[in-house]
């Protein structure tokens, strides 16, 4: 390392590793994970309730990643990481969202006489 | 006063008051915002899998829950979290100054990537032996497309892991390899995140 370099072993994104917040953010991934798990294997619920089950828990799993293993927080060195998720995430739920729904009212009111005759159902 | 002259242990380069940018975050910052984009390419993958995922794309050919393992995509999940696990404790070597800490961590992380990545090959494998492949329909195209994307990411991580493991065994702990290191932390976490999609909303979801 040059001389006029400080030590990167004391830069704050190294000093911010927390075994406890890394063992706590895997132990609760892999909890939500199994009981989005269970509710798949149990079929005991209705669809819509299920994938908004699910989707809470993956929403839980994907929080619990992001505030104990990326460590994202408001602190100097991690605020601009939070910000740009904070931006993106309404752009990546929206496009997945809108393409997925639209899509999904367009087969019925313009391909059903086809899967008619193709002798598919609904 | 030259640059030498002002840069002194006291005046750290991400010190607030310091006249520089800090280059660790900078890169740091720099590579979050490109796993940003990297996250559009999975949105677009996944809009495609929405639209795709239905009986009319499946053409006749196995749906979704005919080719899931909801079971089996649990272990590679628990594979994959304790792989970032292992990477995220080599961290904490890299905190405490100890290099084969770090190598132990790296090397964890990189066996366990390999089981994720052998396990993907044979479910593939596997679909494609009962003539499964994507060529069979519009649905399994997006289906193979969407996991092989992320099994690339897997591979390249681990290529890039290998590098590190042999940058901190030669370099030891410098700007760079630090800066590295912390950068594949963050892809390699990242993986995890888009894995915790990919199995609810294509093993849980299909197989419901």
């Amino acid at each position: 390392m040059s001389a006029h370099e400080a030590d990167p072993l004391d830069h704050p994104e190294v000093r911010h590793a927390s075994p406890l917040a890394y063992v706590s953010g895997y132990l609760l991934s892999v909890i939500f994970m199994a009981i989005a798990l269970l509710l798949t294997l149990r079929h005991t619920m209705h669809y819509l309730n299920f994938i908004i089950a699910v989707s809470i828990l993956a929403g839980l799993a994907l929080l619990a990643q992001a505030l104990l293993m990326f460590r994202l927080d408001l602190s100097k060195s991690q605020q601009w990481k939070t910000f740009s998720l904070i931006l993106v995430l309404p752009l990546f739920v929206l496009s997945v969202g809108l393409t997925g729904w639209m899509f999904h009212t367009l087969y019925p009111r313009t391909m059903m006489h086809f899967m008619q005759v193709q002798g598919a159902d609904m | 006063m030259s640059r030498t002259e002002r840069l002194t242990p006291s005046h750290r380069l991400w010190a607030r008051h310091h006249p520089e940018p800090d280059p660790i975050a900078m890169k740091t910052l720099g590579f979050w915002l490109y796993m940003m984009s990297d996250a559009l390419i999975f949105a677009g993958l996944f809009a495609a899998y929405a639209v795709l995922d239905h009986k009319f794309n499946a053409a006749g050919g196995p749906q979704i829950k005919n080719v899931v393992h909801p079971l089996e995509a649990f272990v590679q999940t628990i594979v994959v979290f304790t792989s970032v696990l292992a990477y995220s404790l080599a961290m904490v070597g890299l905190k405490a100054r100890n290099r084969m800490f770090v190598l132990a961590g790296l090397l964890s992380a990189f066996v366990l990537g390999g089981v994720f990545l052998g396990l993907e090959i044979n479910d593939f494998a596997t679909l494609v032996a009962h003539g499964i492949t994507p060529e069979r329909s519009g649905l399994m195209s997006i289906f193979f497309v969407l996991i092989a994307t992320h099994g690339l990411h897997m591979a390249f991580g681990m290529l890039w892991m290998a590098v590190m493991m042999a940058q901190v065994a030669l370099k030891g702990f410098t700007t760079e390899v630090v800066t590295r290191l912390l950068n594949l932390r963050l892809f390699w976490v990242f993986q995890a995140s888009i894995w915790v999609c990919m199995f609810v909303f294509v093993y849980l979801n299909g197989a419901f």
